[in-house]
């Protein structure tokens, strides 16, 4: 369920908390193998991370449901993450939305058929000066325009 | 720490320092409605249900987490309070279903009765509700989240007090949910407390589920008896029929919480496999007649075959260790009156010149003070719940925990050292300790220990007992058919004696204590169990005896009860097909809680109680039928009008249990020992007809353990049969034991 | 301006080691390794510099580190604040991307100060850019063997970590912070016991901002009285103020304290062309909103905004022209606050919720005579009852939009439209 190279991974972060509180890791953990399993996690995942940790799936399953980062149904490849806060709001975010799932041919929250991209509002990513602004993977694209989103989401492959 | 003062409501008022407030509210009586807090739970403050006003703050402050100071001003009533609970009342009421005509839990629901004093405009909240979809999570309890308010009480409870965090808040905001590990579901052995703690109809009952009003039930204080603590409980009736089981406070007991067979065992009563009139066999067939009749039979079958005969010896008494104080002390005393001393109730021992014998020196309370201790064949979390809550609780605060077991459990605290030891070297790992610890003391090294060379784990095991100011050691079930049970008793005893520590003895559980107290147990020139049997007595007086679970060797048992000379009346509560075929009279007695008497806990403590209903039917509570007999016998001195007056007359000497001074057997023997043990939940038979329990992971296990080595030693695989039982290889097994569990009525020879 | 945490802004590689070490970095760090400086000095500049909190509540920096109990030898932690999820807020982004060496010896410093040995950065987990500089950083900083164990056999260790949110606003608030960094759910905890005394894994914790820990370097280097005297009374030194909406150049700035908020309008570019300022939120969406006239009058530091009826906050300033409809605009905070709401406690997660969908309904054209009335009365209930202030923050922009612009809301209600044409 967990690969060696994700163990690997999981326990650079273990040893920064001190001896016994291995179950601090597992916000980065469940990313690590969320990342490894198609973006998205499964009560299964949930439980092996838990047991990896040695702590209680429930409490591992709290933390699972409690972040947003953590996907618990299918996502496409890419999730376009796009704020809709106040600083992005004044700034268009909302019509640049619309443009989104106008240009992908779906709505928020829904899978393109192709499996690659799922648009998702979000709330403030802290980058307001650079309002309206979206994330894709670890990337931040800031003062969005159609035609710049026009370029960024062609090239998603 | 130091007492100080504070004011509220304008009375002086005198607390400890650091006390939260709602704790001293509490004790002067002064009515602060809270959700979240619960005096056995860690604060959560976040129902924010109990905010007060404190002079000074300028937020509200909540009861619950708010330490009190040195002159502190605590206004409880006033409009600012008023203010802010009914705001919270308000908030917790919008999404709340408000069906409370249909939940359990009306009538002694929280949420409802502070709603009594502080709704009010709820109709302002025009949104949908939330509805939360419910998922099954086990047979005991019921759950209906949407009435949920948040409160984590039962979070807590399994984090804190449960010792496996199984329920948990998933989610987040006005999503919330309160919910297990659903792949998982709720296992644990004190699950049912949850829905004690829980404030609302959120959880609740599955066995209850939809039954009745909490109203319309009468309440009655009772003992459960299953197990060594003796829990208080009150059981709730209608109609003369036990529909629930809550706990009882008794801090120096159960404290606030009962086991899940405490709880749930209750359903048994209603099986329909009772036993429920008197029946008499007559050439071979089962008649069912009245108890004149039935009576008359038994007692001309005991003149006729014994008595008359003048062979009072060969009548033989053998009761169940679930009886009670006075059943116990009228059966003996029966038997002693006609001049027989084959009394016993010790049914599931080999080796009866081989018992274990130690007493038990410290209250259940004392067990959280303790700083080490030693537990040795056991596995307190099934066997004695509440003794083991006690021992998280030591565990909690500080004390360090060793194990010598034949098989690794799932300990629910942190355990100091786990030592898996093949049951034929306990006795011997025993010794090495001992012979430590004398040296340590320059005591001198008696004979049998001399040429002990001791190894690093008992070193590390006497060294702890040597430092620790304040240890216990634990002598459990597992060890009662070791075949050195009792050196081992012995060698406990005098590490005891060589460290100071106390010693618990769990290893006969349920009343048995109450059977050492009555002397149950087979006077000088009296039979033991096992003897009885061998010899083959011409009657018999069993009382709630079922053979296939009772006896270590119940083919051998039934053969010998079937013997065609042999009159055997039966007192049970339940049919068993066993019984029918060895028995001549079958008597139906009172079940759990249909029944008055006592049970005598672990510490000594007599606890009496009277039955919660009648017994169904037919049924008579077994003390009358005994009396009865005793009187239609015309023996003296069974004039009882209640069981109380049974009760004074048992002399409250004190019972001490002689440890054994034989010769000290250390020596590590090579065969396979089986370690034979009804299932936790098949302990009695009432709870192996409460369906429920018997529907859990725990009322499910049903397996012979053993390791790879072993098996093969054996010629068993997985899941073949051993002994009827199916085999589970796993490697946490000693070698050379077999641990089995089971909830069937299956034994072969041991 | 640009005189701290953004000194080295206009530098080539400004996050680089080097950089900071040629414009005087570490040269405090350097002198505590060579015992040439004590905690009480420390402490008596900062406290002498008048820095505060720049995560929002302002508390001053040196009076909170004498807090610590530094003696008891048991472990402690001091903490790093990056979660940066306030509305309006993007400062300490840009200080861990361009400066991040200054809150690694701000951290550094405070951990000699208050005896903790370990430091934790807690960055919000979309922060992969600036956390991949920070942990750059801590690389070249372990790699000069400035952190580490017994550091240059001079006594004092210091080991510095980072640990990435996963998404939850509510791990900003200090110690939900804490919680995450155990690995749990970022459920603020109730106070007392505050985490000085019990904090992270229990142990005696101090919390700061990215901002705050940024600053301590230089202000230790200049002195105290320089930082003050950059701002003004009761609001020491410079501060980053995030300027955000409708302006033309919206940016970050590092001015000093009390400068008029006209002046940072116009230095970030003023309103768009043909646009009149119709009301800003100068200290991020947790913070009460203001009228144009008002803001127009207003000077940014602690007092000053304060007399405005708003509050500092964390410096985001949130400028909104007169195409904004204020209906709209408080709709989508409260959908945050109620998107961001932990779920701990009854008045925040039951109120944010109740508070957004009466919204909601007003903006679908449902509205009621008398739902401004409901909105107060339920922002009133939240307000002070929590565990934690977002309950505060959710309750205070929705009672400022209602009283600065309740005729917006009540021509919502009866016309079932907007009155701003955008
Ligand atoms: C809901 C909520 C969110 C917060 N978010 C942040 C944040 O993102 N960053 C921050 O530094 N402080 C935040 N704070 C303030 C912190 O609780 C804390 O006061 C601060 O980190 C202390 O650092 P300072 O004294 O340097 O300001 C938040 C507080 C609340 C109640
Ligand atoms: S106020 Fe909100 S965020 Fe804070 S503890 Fe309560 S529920 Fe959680
Ligand atoms: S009882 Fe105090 S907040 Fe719940």
């Amino acid at each position: 369920m967990i690969s060696n190279q994700a163990k690997k991974q999981i326990d650079v972060w273990v040893a920064k908390y001190p001896i016994g509180r291995q179950s601090s890791a597992v916000m980065e953990a469940l990313k690590i193998v969320q990342a490894e399993n198609e973006n998205r996690l499964s009560a299964d995942i949930i439980q092996a991370v838990a047991d990896y940790l040695d702590m209680p799936s429930i409490a591992a399953q709290e933390v699972a449901t409690f972040y947003e980062n953590y996907n618990h149904k299918s996502v496409g490849k890419h999730t376009i993450r796009i704020c809709h806060n106040i600083s992005c709001m004044l700034n268009g975010a909302d019509d640049l939305v619309k443009y989104l799932e106008k240009k992908l041919g779906v709505k928020t929250g829904k899978v393109t058929k192709n499996g690659l991209v799922n648009v998702k509002k979000v709330e403030c990513l802290g980058a307001c000066v650079g309002a309206p602004m979206f994330q894709i993977g670890e990337q931040y694209y800031e003062n969005l325009t159609k035609q710049k989103i026009d370029e960024i989401v062609d090239n998603l492959k | 720490m130091a007492d100080i003062e504070i004011e509220i409501d304008g009375n002086l008022v005198s607390a400890k320092a650091g006390e939260m407030l709602i704790a001293v509210t509490d004790r002067e009586g002064i009515s602060v409605p809270r959700f979240c807090y619960h005096k056995k739970l860690s604060v959560a403050a976040n129902c924010r249900m109990c905010l007060v006003d404190v002079e000074g703050a300028p937020k509200p402050q909540p009861a619950c987490s708010t330490p009190i100071n040195e002159g502190m001003k605590v206004h409880t009533n006033n409009e600012k309070v008023k203010a802010s609970q009914k705001a919270v009342m308000e908030f917790l009421l919008i999404n709340h279903p408000l069906d409370c005509p249909i939940c359990d839990q009306g009538g002694e629901c929280e949420l409802q009765d502070v709603a009594m004093d502080y709704g009010s405009d709820v109709s302002r909240f025009s949104e949908g509700k939330r509805v939360v979809v419910d998922g099954d999570i086990g047979p005991l309890i019921q759950t209906d989240m949407t009435r949920c308010i948040h409160c984590t009480r039962c979070v807590r409870f399994g984090a804190e007090i449960g010792g496996i965090m199984e329920m948990g808040g998933t989610g987040r905001g006005e999503d919330l949910k309160i919910e297990p590990f659903l792949a998982e579901g709720i296992q644990s052995e004190l699950s049912g407390n949850m829905i004690d703690v829980c404030p609302v109809g959120a959880l609740t009952s599955k066995p209850f589920r939809y039954e009745l009003r909490t109203w319309q039930m009468n309440s009655v204080s009772n003992i459960a008896r299953h197990d060594l603590t003796g829990s208080n409980i009150v059981t709730q009736t209608y109609k003369g029929r036990v529909k629930r089981i809550v706990a009882k406070d008794n801090d120096s007991v159960n404290e606030t919480w009962i086991s899940d067979r405490d709880r749930f065992s209750y359903e048994g009563l209603a099986h329909e496999n009772r036993l429920l009139s008197p029946q008499i066999k007559v050439k071979g067939e089962w008649r069912e007649v009245s108890w004149d009749e039935a009576l008359e039979f038994a007692m001309r079958g005991l003149t006729d075959k014994v008595l008359n005969t003048g062979e009072a010896n060969k009548l033989g008494a053998l009761a169940s260790n679930t009886a009670t104080l006075e059943e116990f002390h009228l059966l003996q005393k029966l038997l002693r009156e006609v001049g027989s001393e084959n009394i016993d109730y010790r049914l599931n021992i080999k080796d009866l010149e081989n018992t274990v014998t130690l007493e038990s020196n410290i209250k259940l309370a004392g067990l959280e003070g303790v700083d080490h201790v030693l537990i040795i064949g056991s596995n307190p979390r099934l066997e004695q719940p509440m003794i083991n809550h006690r021992l998280r609780k030591a565990s909690l605060s500080g004390a360090s925990i060793d194990v010598i077991n034949v098989m690794a459990f799932d300990f629910n605290y942190q355990l100091n050292s786990e030592n898996i030891v093949t049951p034929n070297q306990i006795a011997f790992m025993l010794a090495e300790v001992l012979k430590l610890i004398l040296q340590a003391s320059n005591a001198e090294i008696p004979e049998a220990l001399s040429k002990i060379e001791a190894s690093d784990t008992a070193k590390q095991l006497a060294d702890r007992l040597l430092d620790a100011d304040n240890s216990v050691i634990i002598l459990g079930e597992h060890m009662v058919n070791n075949p050195q049970a009792s050196s081992i008793a012995q060698l406990i005893n005098e590490i005891a004696q060589q460290t100071n520590s106390t010693t618990l003895n769990i290893s006969a559980t349920a009343n048995s204590m109450a059977g050492d107290l009555t002397e149950f147990v087979p006077g000088k020139k009296g039979l033991d169990a096992n003897a009885m049997l061998a010899t083959g007595l011409k009657a018999y007086i069993l009382l709630d005896v079922y053979p296939h679970f009772d006896f270590h060797h119940p083919a051998q048992a039934i053969k010998a009860l079937s013997k065609k000379d042999a009159f055997v009346i039966s007192m049970n509560s339940f049919k068993d097909e066993a019984v029918a075929q060895y028995s001549d009279v079958m008597l139906p007695i009172a079940s759990f809680y249909e029944t008055s008497g006592s049970h005598i806990n672990i510490e000594g403590k007599v606890q009496s109680f009277c039955a919660s209903v009648s017994a169904p039917s037919d049924v008579k509570p077994a003390w009358k039928v005994l009396k009865v007999l005793a009187d239609l016998l015309q023996l003296p001195g069974f004039h009882f009008a209640n069981s109380m007056q049974v009760t004074s007359e048992i002399s409250n000497q004190g019972h001490k249990q002689n440890v054994s001074n034989k010769k000290l057997d250390i020596k590590v023997k090579r065969s396979v020992n089986v370690i034979w043990q009804k299932s936790p939940y098949a302990v009695d038979a009432l709870s192996r007809h409460a369906s429920a329990l018997q529907a859990t992971k725990i009322g499910q296990m049903h397996s012979a353990s053993m390791n790879k080595a072993t098996a093969k030693k054996l010629e068993v695989a997985e899941n073949d049969n051993y002994l009827g039982v199916p085999v589970s290889i796993r490697e946490s097994v000693a070698n050379n034991c077999v641990f089995v569990n089971t909830n069937k009525p299956i034994r072969g020879e041991l | 301006m640009n005189e701290v945490c953004f000194k080295n802004l206009d530098k080539k590689k400004c996050y680089s080691l080097k950089v900071y070490e040629q414009s005087g970095g570490y040269s405090i760090w350097r002198k505590i390794l060579k015992g040439e400086l004590t905690p009480e000095e420390i402490i008596d500049e900062l406290k002498a510099s008048g820095l505060r909190g720049r995560g929002g509540a302002g508390f001053p920096t040196g009076l909170k580190w004498s807090f610590m109990p530094r003696n008891a030898s048991m472990q402690k932690y001091v903490v790093c604040n990056s979660d940066e999820g306030e509305p309006g807020t993007c400062k300490d982004r840009d200080i861990l991307r361009y400066n991040p060496h200054a809150v690694i010896e701000g951290m550094a410093i405070g951990g000699f100060v208050m005896n903790a040995s370990v430091g934790y950065n807690y960055i919000r987990g979309e922060f992969m850019e600036p956390f991949k500089r920070f942990e750059g950083a801590l690389k070249e900083v372990y790699k000069a063997g400035l952190l580490g164990k017994n550091i240059g056999a001079s006594g004092v260790s210091f080991d510095l970590h980072t640990h990435l949110g996963a998404g939850a606003y509510i791990c900003g608030e200090e110690t939900a912070l804490l919680e995450s960094i155990e690995g749990k759910k970022g459920q603020p905890r109730f106070k007392p016991p505050f985490p000085a005394n019990v904090g992270l894994f229990g142990q005696p914790t101090t919390i700061n901002n990215t901002e705050s820990f940024a600053s301590v370097p230089e202000i230790l280097s200049q002195g105290g009285q320089w930082f003050a005297d950059i701002g003004v009374e009761n609001s020491g030194g410079c501060k980053l103020f995030s300027v955000t909406g409708h302006v033309q150049k919206p940016s970050n700035f590092e001015v000093p304290m009390g400068i008029p908020f006209k002046d940072l309008l116009e230095m970030a570019g003023g309103i768009k062309k043909g646009r009149k300022l119709k009301a800003v939120i100068p200290g991020g969406s947790s913070t009460p909103v203001l009228t144009a006239e008002v803001a127009m009058e207003m000077t940014m530091d602690y007092d000053g905004i304060e007399k405005a009826g708003s509050m500092l906050g964390a410096g985001s300033v949130i400028v909104m022209d007169d195409s904004t409809c204020m209906v709209a605009t408080l709709t989508r905070l409260a959908h945050f606050y109620y998107d961001e709401s932990c779920g701990q406690c009854t008045p925040c997660r039951e109120g944010t919720g109740w508070l957004y969908r009466v919204l909601k309904r007003i903006m679908d054209g449902d509205g009621k005579a008398d739902d401004i009335d409901l909105l107060l009365g339920v922002s009133d209930k939240i307000m002070g009852n929590t565990i934690c202030a977002l309950g505060d923050a959710a309750a205070m922009p929705v009672e400022s939009f209602l009283r600065n612009f309740r005729p917006e809301f009540e021509y919502y209600i009866k016309h079932g439209k907007s009155m701003v044409k955008g």
